[in-house]
């Protein structure tokens, strides 16, 4: 069967459809139009509440960092992780101007990407929690310190010290190698579907994949 | 003023329902989540008709958002859906029977063009029933959001995946 024979089908379904579909008004009428809400008003709230959450978390640390700025190890390990927080900060800012820019009426491709950019968000946390391996001691530093009041830093051994920064040195090159690898562009390759399927949610696996379907369909 | 808003935007609708009917029956076989979908549709169109762009044809912007809410429909994102709440148990089109029942030749096509479109992904579905609407390159550019080549290339992949379907008919 040729295309012009099934649009000459569609054309009879078309006149059959004329003929016998109709607006059921009393239905349509119960619809409760004025009680919707814009569907991305949940997920704003969720994603404004991390703004705030992060903003105070940046604010937390830039202090931290002010109060111990004599204490080279203390507000070095809060400099690492208020960058962290303000990297989460920035993710979650973007996540909100994406939302804020989804409008069906816009094209289809264009609301899709940023429908599932916003859906695939956990990447990025997930991203931030393999970026802090080299540096995870920050955090154990800056917890310990804050919450107990102990400087873990001034127990520590020095040839433990030496030690950890120089390993952790060696890994930053193929981390972040790694880490550009972790994109939905390379879903095609295995082990990065595994990894990511290994750490991700199946809702931000199947953004992903969709991502990947929308590029294909782009080019 | 609101209810004659009510009134114009029922009766846009009603000029336009062709268009939301295949689209719902396109991206969903489930007759009881064809009604949510339908009311889906129906309310995210509410929700932007203040803000129709009159630059484009009303088809266009009304495709734009019905496949956008089919599409999030299709992939089951609950979180960009409307409370439930607000749907009725009843669907807004009504059918006569005999145009579901009958056994004609016209059905038999219809389904297999209905498996066909089912088996398609979600944005090639889109593009499907641009094509066998008959829309132009430039207004199914425009909807998609890809250049006309683009459009050009995929529509002739779509026609040689037609024919091979359904060669044998």
């Amino acid at each position: 069967m040729e295309a012009r024979e099934l649009k000459k089908i569609l054309a009879a379904y078309d006149t059959k459809l004329n003929e016998t579909l109709s607006l059921n008004v009393a239905s349509f009428k119960r619809i409760n139009l004025d009680k919707s809400e814009k569907s991305t008003q949940r997920i704003l709230t969720y994603r404004i509440i991390e703004i705030i959450v992060f903003s105070l978390l940046s604010l937390c640390m830039g202090n931290y960092i002010a109060t111990n700025w004599s204490q080279t190890h203390l507000a070095l390990s809060g400099i690492i992780v208020g960058i962290f927080t303000l990297i989460a900060l920035a993710g979650s800012i973007g996540q909100v101007t994406l939302l804020q820019q989804i409008d069906y009426t816009k094209p289809i491709v264009t609301i899709r990407k940023n429908i599932e950019l916003v859906n695939a968000h956990g990447l990025l946390f997930v991203k931030l929690m393999f970026l802090s391996t080299p540096i995870w001691w920050s955090y154990i530093v800056v917890a310990s310190d804050l919450l107990f009041n102990i400087d873990v830093y001034a127990k520590m051994d020095v040839d433990f010290v030496l030690k950890y920064l120089m390993v952790n040195s060696l890994l930053i090159i193929p981390l972040v190698w790694f880490l550009n690898k972790l994109t939905y562009k390379n879903l095609h390759i295995k082990w990065v579907r595994k990894t990511l399927g290994l750490f991700i949610g199946s809702k931000t696996m199947k953004a992903l994949a969709f991502l990947n379907a929308i590029e294909e369909f782009e080019n | 003023m609101r209810g004659n808003k009510k009134e114009q935007f029922m009766k846009t609708i009603d000029e336009h329902k062709k268009i939301i009917y295949k689209i719902v029956n396109s991206y969903c076989q489930n007759k009881e989540n064809r009604k949510d979908l339908e009311q889906e549709i129906i309310i995210q169109l509410w929700n932007s008709f203040d803000n129709y762009n009159s630059d484009y044809k009303y088809s266009t912007w009304m495709y734009r958002i019905a496949l956008n809410v089919a599409i999030s429909f299709y992939r089951k994102e609950k979180k960009w859906s409307i409370k439930k709440d607000v749907y009725n148990e009843e669907s807004i089109f009504t059918i006569e029977k005999d145009m579901v029942e009958e056994q004609t030749e016209l059905n038999y096509h219809l389904k297999l063009l209905q498996e066909f479109i089912h088996n398609l992904n979600e944005l090639n579905k889109a593009l499907m029933l641009l094509y066998l609407e008959e829309k132009s390159y430039a207004e199914i550019s425009e909807i998609l959001g890809i250049t006309k080549t683009n459009v050009a290339t995929k529509i002739n992949r779509i026609k040689l995946k037609l024919k091979k379907e359904f060669q044998n008919i």
